[in-house]
Order: C-alpha cells, then structure tokens, then sequence
C-alpha cells in the first residue's frame, strides 16, 4: 500500500483523516488478484533528490501511519544525466581490431518534456580477410542508423502512436536488417551483436551471440545477456562446469549470430535501471580475460565511467590480451 | 591473415590444397573421373576401377589429409587409419557400402569403397517440399538396423557423427550409411577460432567426450526431428529440439512416431531406447498399428500418462452453489469478506453469500448493470455504475445508497480506489474519466478524451492510467492532468495492467494488438498481433502474460521478449479476462465454456459448460472460483486442480 501513500503528496489531494480501517486484516479487496506490490523497502528507499518547481512542498502529517513520501525521482526532471565511456583496444596477439562500437546519447531539458535517449553498441566480426571487421561495422552502423530514424527522430518530433514502431521491435528489425546487409555485402564475415537503447531510467536491450552487458550495482554484478555459444549452452544444460568451459575445445563456437543465416532470431529484454547502477556492455576479449569480480570491483570503484572502461582494457592486456576487448560504461544517475 | 573462420564446415586446415584433377590415376588402378561431395574432412572422388577393363566398374575414393608434421603424430594417425580401415573392411550389411582397398599416398590417405548412386538425405531435404511420412518411417527402421548392427559387433562401433548428410538413399530407395567417423581421425577437434555454427546432431554427453551407444541413438533422434520437421538443428540453440515440437511442424506425423523421436532425443541417456533394436521394435509395432483417434485426442501408443484420463470435459464438476439473476451477467463479481457483488444485466447489484450463495440484499437501478462493482473497505461500500447514466456507493452490508453521481451518458466502465487517498476513478460513455471523493460522491475532477471510457483505470505510482474509445491510452496525475498519452488505432477497452516492479503497462487494443508500455513515459516496448480484438485485460504472472482475443484463442506470451510461449484455441471469442492461481489459468469463453489451463503448457485441465456465454473475470476466494455468464447465472465452482 505504500503506492497510495505517496498520493497524499499531490496536489489537490487532502490527507485523509483516519487510519485505514483499523479492525481489518491489512489487505482490502480493491483489486481481488492483483500481483503482490513491490517491496515497500525498495520505494521508501528513493532520495528526493529533485522536485518539480511547480509543485507545492508535500504536506507533512503528524500521524505516523500516513506519513506521506516524497515524490518519485524523475531522471528527466534533474539536471542529473547519464554518463557514459567507451573504450576498444585491438589487444596483444592479434593484428587487427574486428570488434566495433558505437554511443550516442541526447539529454534535453525543455517544456516538451523528450526522454533522455541513449543508444550504445558493440559488435565482434568474425572471418578472414578483414571480414570479420567490415561484418561489425556495418552490424554497428546499419543499426544505429536504424534506431535513430524510427525511434530517437519520432520522439524528438513528440510521436508516440501505433503508426510508431515498438522500441524494441525497432531495435529487433534493425539487427535483422543488419543481418540481411552483411549476407549480402560481407558474404564471409559475422558478427555478434549487442545493442542497448536507453530511454529516461528504462533499457531496451537486444543481442546476438556473445558479447554480453552486465548490471552493476553496489550488491554485484549481474550478467543480463545469455551468450549464443556451445559450451555456455553445455553450462545451462549441467553437462560442463564453468571451469570446465574455460579451455573447452568448442568454447569458440556460436551457435547464433549475425551473417549465419537469413533468419536470425534476437534475444530482446527490457530492464529498469536502479538509480546510481552502471551497465557493461563488452566483447569476450573482456569477459575471457576479467574475472566478474574484477569486472564488478573496477567498474564501481572509478567515478569516471571513461576511466572505468581503458582499466577494464588495461587489465585484459595484462592478463594476456588474446582477443580483441571493447567495453561500454554506462553510470545511470540517481 | 585469418583470425576468425566462419562455419564448421568450412573450418579446415587444409582447404588451401588443390583437389585432384580428373584422369588422374591412383596406384595405378582407380582412374579420377571427378569430384562428388567434399565433407569436413576430405573429398570424395568418383572413380573408375581400371582393373575391370571391360566393364565401367565405378568406385568412390575418399581422400584424406594427414595434417600432422611430426613424423611420430603422423605414423600414429596412420596406423589408426589402417585399424580402422581394416574394421570397416570386415563388415558386411546391405546398407554399409562395401570397402575395397585403402592405401597412402603424398600425406594422404585413400579409402576405396562401393559407389552409391543416390541423394543424401541433406540434399533431399533441398531438393523436396515433403517427404512422404511412411518413407521416413521406412528409414527410420533401416537406420536402426545397421545401427544396431555397429553396436552388436564383438567390439561395438559409435557411428558418432551420424546426421542426414551421411545418410544416402540409394536409387532403390534403400538408406546406406555413409563418411564413417574414420575421416574424424585426422581431425584435431580443436576450435581455434570463433566459430559460427555447431555440428546439431550431436548428443550433449558428446561434448564432454562421453561417447557410447546411446549417442547414436540421439544423433538418430536428432536426425528423424530434422527430416520430419524441416527445422535445421544447427541453425537453432543446441539441444533445443523440444522447442520445435515435430506435432507443430508437421501435423501429419502420427502421435507415436513422434513419441518415440522424443524418447530418442532425451536428454538423459538412461532415459532413451537402450539399444537400436528396441527403437526399431518400437517404430514396427507403430507401423503395424492404426492410428488410433478418440475424441479428439490422439492415443499415444507408447506408455506414458494419459492427461485427459482424470478429467471427461464437463459433468464432473459440480458448483458448490448457483444463483439466479434475472439478465445476463455481463462484468465481474468481486469478493469481499463474505459477500459476493455481482451486477446484472437486470438492472440490479446483488449480494450473496460467500460460503452459500444466499441472496443478502440487492440494490436495484434504472439500467442494465454492464461493469463490475468495486469495494471501498474503509468507507463500507460497494461502488458500481449503470447504464442509467449514474454511479452509485451502496453501503455494503445493507445495500442502502450513501451516495450516487450522475454523468451525461451510459456507465460501463469499472471503477477503481484509491482507498487511502478517498478517491474513486471511473469512466463514462460521456467521454470523461471522473474522479470522485469516495466518501461522499464530491466531484474532484474529470479527463475529457472524446470518446466513451469503458477500460478500468490501473493506478501506479501517481499516475492512473486508462483507454478510452478514441483509441487512445491516457496517463493522468492524480490531479487530472496529462502526463502522457498513446494512440492505438482502434478502440481500447481492454483495461491496462500495470507490472509494478518493473513499471511497465500491459493492454490490449480494438486493433487487434497487445501493447507493452513504459508506464512512465507512454513509450512502446512491443506489440503482440493477434488476429481479432483484444478486450480482454492481460494477466502476468511468473514472467508470462496472459490474454483473450477475439480470435477465439487465450495467449501465454513472455512478457520480456513477447515470444509466445502457448495459446490455447476455443470456438469463439474470449472476451474474459484470465485470472491465476497455483498454476493455473481461468477464463471464461463466448463459447459458454469455463476453461481451466495449466499455465506452463497451455494444456486444458477442465472445462465447464454453462448455457451462455461468459465475459466475465473469473474471481477466485475460499477455494471457489465464481464467475457470472449470459445464461444469468452467477456460479461457484469449487477449486479443482
């Protein structure tokens, strides 16, 4: 019930004058199967951190059990943003750099209220005769282009109606159409493919194969992307350990990515990101080399999320550097 | 220089060498005629065997590549290749291809074998648009045989890499069996490059270098869900062949056949056939049988558990109580304590009891009774709207009217309260959303949207959001103002449901779509078509979102990626909104059926027939279920499983 609660801030509203039935069992039959409110701990949590000038001061009530709450903080309402930093590195062994990567980011404060919008993307090409290069990016280009046309231009123009393509569906059809590019134009390369688009505090994430994005937060690190490969399949499937993938003979097989086939099938998620968490996007030249705690320590302990990025790079050199690495840092304010 | 290569097949170290050119001739007897496949691991040469001069005996050389330079690695491989060699010589089945002669020759090493005239069952798969079932069922049992047969020598061969382009169909029909895993010798297996692509076939166990009999059992199991179903395993997650179940992609196979290609591909060894023999017993029995069909469902012909043995559709569910009304019943009961509200099309809201069924009171208006009533515990009140034009809060231990609103048209849409701020938010034909003090029916404010609202707001983190007629999905503040709007192309009067945790809104639209929106921010995540209206109000429970179309079919969609997960067809509309509970999946159908659903596989558990059809959301409380339909009655079913 604490979502009522912070009705009694509003404006217009007045502070009811009684306790909520006293006699009855805590739960009342507005919504007979609703799911369960999420835990009061997690909302009560949320700093104040910044209040609409327009709004008049919440009124304060003297009665403990409707105390009111401070409003929601609203990333677009603070002059707070996203930061981000990106970083790639070519590594120690090979000669040349096939993975890609791409940012963008537009924040705006105006009476129209635009979300802030983000669009970060890394892709790792596969196939000889620089190939696997050309595979990433145009993988990298084709989609950014994409998502910039059908749904960071429509919000800037303030459309939002069905004539609109999802977010997600927009992201889903330019992978696919980056896909169907690189069959036709780098018949011998791939890619994998890992985008996030950010909209205000909300991710809409799509991937292929397995480059990966971590959440990270002050309580850990999260892996929310499921790599497309053989042993991480054989790992699901409580065939191999983890260990066991790590010299596996087959760990460099995907079973899923761009340039494989006509019909390539997107993972696609949606993830709300808590105030103050960092999202990783990177390439297994990263993740092969950094331990997830190292990952979680490094990208946590630097304010800067630029900094956090050449550390993470720094230390897969250090440890050997086989591959490619590519990192995305992305601090969510709060 | 490559750093990365492209697809296993491909991937090999020694495809930079040059194949042999024709009329070459090899130890001085097989004359080069040209090439006819190359696999993985080497080529393959049609050739004619020069010691028939006067006949055109035709012979197929397989060549392989020693890659190793180290003279020790390399004699080793070469001794294994002549054991081998030597073994396969020895065998003598009408579909393995007889061996004639092996030799090595330059750092390669030749296998001379029986030409087979003929497709591979690859090629077949291209080449044809369906393969007759009873022809795969034929190869199937040939399959098992020379399986069987490998497995049953003194010491028993693992095929290993058994899949349909090793498998030939002769030109009499007949499988043979084709690239023994000998040419897997010269390979080291090691991956050292990204890799897009697996082998498909293979059983999981493999990969751990667990190889024995019941492999190729698997790798037989994956290779008849191919041919059947036409969905390359390589080109989908590995081991995922219960995902593509072969009923969905090819209703012709009989229910049998395709329990025992299941049985084959489980996932435990100990859990398939233990040998070729008992899968080939298996697949002739199944021949032998008719199709079996009773009622609609398909016997299975192999042992397992019958799911509709329990339940035979209706009759076997008594309701605990009934009560007459005397119009139909159109929304929603609601439960609370011990009542049961329920309005009718009759004009009135009723009060029953819970646990009996007893009439308590009822409270008559000048209309039809269209939307579901809604309970205000704190003030005691039961909150409906009519077609009478007027919303009324009957006290609801008594049914007397404390107060009542009037608005400029019809009420057909359900209520919500906001309990601990005393507000009451409705929809009415008149194109407004009101919001009234609870309490006392004091008029806050109203939302014009120009078209009837009939949707039941959802109330999140300060804003109510709601559809309206217009087509359009409305969020408001608490105090009426726009915060953001979007526009579907056709009426909405599904009602939002709002997943709080991640603060995203789920609802349905007259134009045939599920939407998923950022209840912040109005932004569109998805969109799920379907193929009629949605009125129903999604449902999500465990990740999964459920929903009614008018298309007849109840949905189970994941909520993340809008994947269907099932659906489940009934005869015609569902305009009810799901309910569920432990498992479970509730609704109501236009087809005058109450449905329940297993909410993981979409099966039917029961069903229960009523003479009307039922719109309305099924309310579960003390272990009954109570939902009204258009045969007037209002129903509680007891809570079966």
């Amino acid at each position: 019930m604490d979502l009522f609660r912070r009705f009694f801030s509003q404006p217009g509203s007045k502070p009811p004058d009684k306790p909520a039935a006293p006699e009855s069992e805590p739960e009342i039959e507005t919504t007979p199967l609703a799911p369960p409110a999420s835990p009061a701990s997690k909302e009560v949590e949320t700093a104040p951190v910044a209040v609409d000038t327009n709004t008049p001061a919440p009124q304060t009530v003297a009665d403990g059990a409707t105390r009111p709450l401070p409003p929601e903080t609203v990333i677009s309402s603070s002059n707070e943003h996203l930061r981000f930093g990106q970083s790639t590195d070519v590594g120690m062994v090979r000669n040349s750099n096939q993975d890609s990567v791409f940012s963008l980011f537009t924040t705006s404060r105006s009476s129209d209220q635009r979300p802030d919008f983000g669009l970060f993307i890394v892709a790792d090409g596969m196939g000889g005769h620089h190939d696997g290069e050309k595979a990433s990016a145009m993988a990298a280009h084709v989609v950014a282009s994409n998502v910039a046309a059908n749904v960071c231009l429509p919000m800037l123009r303030g459309e939002n109606d069905a004539d609109r393509m999802p977010i997600t569906e927009a992201l889903i059809s330019a992978v696919q159409k980056a896909n169907a590019d690189i069959i036709a134009k780098v018949p011998e390369g791939g890619t994998t493919l890992t985008a996030v688009a950010i909209v205000n505090d909300l991710a809409y994430i799509v991937h292929v194969g397995d480059s990966r994005i971590y959440l990270i937060t002050k309580d850990g690190l999260e892996k929310i992307t499921r790599d497309h490969s053989l042993v991480q399949r054989l790992i699901e499937l409580d065939q191999i350990t983890p260990e066991e993938a790590v010299n596996h003979i087959q760990r460099n097989v995907l079973y899923r990515a761009l340039g494989q086939s006509e019909n390539v099938e997107v993972d696609a998620l949606t993830r709300r990101l808590p105030p103050k968490s960092k999202l990783l996007l990177c390439s297994d030249g990263l993740w092969n080399m950094v331990t997830e705690d190292e990952i979680a320590e490094i990208v946590m302990r630097y304010d800067s999320p630029q900094e956090a990025c050449d550390k993470l790079v720094a230390l897969a050199n250090t440890h050997g550097g086989t591959d490619n690495i590519t990192a995305i840092v992305l601090q969510i304010p709060g | 220089m490559p750093d990365t290569t492209k697809f296993a097949a491909t991937d090999n170290d020694n495809s930079g060498e040059s194949s042999l050119q024709a009329n070459i001739v090899l130890m001085k007897r097989y004359k080069i005629l040209g090439v006819v496949g190359g696999g993985g691991m080497g080529t393959v040469y049609q050739a004619r065997d020069l010691n028939f001069p006067e006949v055109r005996k035709i012979v197929a050389v397989k060549e392989m590549i020693n890659p190793n330079t180290d003279p020790a690695l390399y004699n080793s491989t070469l001794k294994t290749f002549q054991r081998e060699a030597n073994i396969l010589a020895t065998l003598n089945h009408p579909a393995i291809p007889k061996i004639f002669d092996f030799f090595d020759q330059n750092d390669r090493v030749y296998l001379v074998m029986e030409y087979i005239n003929g497709n591979d069952l690859e090629a077949l798969l291209t080449k044809t648009k369906e393969l007759p079932v009873e022809k795969i069922i034929d190869w199937a049992i040939e399959l098992c045989d020379v399986i069987s047969y490998l497995h049953t020598q003194p010491k028993p061969i693992v095929f290993r890499d058994l899949k349909p382009s090793n498998i030939m169909v002769d030109s009499f029909g007949k499988i043979r069996l084709i690239d023994f895993g000998i040419a897997k010798i010269f390979d080291s297996g090691v991956k050292k490059h990204t890799m897009i692509g697996t082998e498909g076939y293979c059983a999981p166990e493999q990969y751990r270098g667990d190889v024995t009999i019941l492999s190729d059992i698997y790798s037989l199991g994956a290779t008849l869900h191919h041919v059947l179903t036409r969905q390359d395993p390589r080109l989908a997650p590995p081991f995922s062949f219960p995902d593509r179940p072969i009923s969905q992609h090819n209703p012709k196979a009989p229910d049998a056949l395709v329990a025992i290609v299941e049985k084959a591909l489980e996932f435990e060894p100990a859990n398939r056939f233990q040998s070729c023999a008992e899968m080939k017993s298996e697949l002739e029995k199944m021949r032998l049988q008719p199709q079996v069909v009773i009622g609609g469902v398909k016997g299975t012909g192999l042992a397992g558990t019958d799911f509709f043995a329990g339940v035979e559709a209706s009759g076997a569910i008594e309701p605990k109580w009934k009560f007459p009304t005397e119009d139909e019943i159109r929304s929603s009961a609601v439960v609370h304590r011990d009542f049961v509200f329920v309005g009718s099309y009759d004009t009135n809201v009723w009060a029953v009891n819970l646990s009996t069924g007893a009439f308590v009171w009822k409270y008559p208006t000048h209309g039809g009774i269209a939307a579901s009533p809604a309970v205000d515990d704190s003030n005691k009140l039961v909150l409906f709207g009519s077609e009478d034009n007027t919303f009324y809060a009957v006290d609801y231990r008594n049914g007397r009217l404390n107060w009542s609103y009037t608005t400029q048209d019809k009420i057909r849409g359900t209520a919500r309260i906001a309990t601990e701020v005393d507000a009451v938010f409705f929809g009415s034909d008149d194109g407004h959303l009101y919001a009234l003090a609870s309490p006392n029916g004091r008029f806050l404010w109203k939302f014009q949207t120009g078209e009837a609202v009939r949707s039941r707001p959802v109330i999140t983190n300060e804003v109510i959001i709601f559809g309206a007629e217009s087509g359009e999905i409305f969020a408001l503040g608490l105090d009426g103002k726009r915060k953001w709007s979007y526009r579907t192309r056709r009426p909405v009067t599904s009602s939002p449901f709002v997943d709080k945790v991640e603060g995203i809104c789920y609802v349905g639209s007259s134009d045939n779509n599920v939407y998923a929106l950022d209840a912040s921010s109005g932004y569109s995540s998805w969109r799920f078509r379907t193929n009629g209206p949605v009125i129903s109000s999604p449902i999500v429970e465990e990740d999964l979102l459920f929903f009614g179309s008018a298309d007849g079919h109840l949905y189970a969609i994941n909520a993340q990626t809008s994947r269907e997960k099932w659906k489940f067809a009934t005869d015609k509309p569902i305009i009810s909104s799901p309910v569920v509970h432990q498992g479970a999946v509730y609704f109501g159908g236009t087809d005058e059926y109450f449905y329940c659903v297993d909410m993981q596989t979409g099966k039917e558990r029961w069903k229960f027939k009523t003479n009307g059809a039922i719109t309305s959301t099924p309310c579960i409380a003390n272990d009954v279920i109570i939902f009204g339909s258009f045969d007037k009655t209002l129903y509680a079913l007891p809570l079966v499983n």
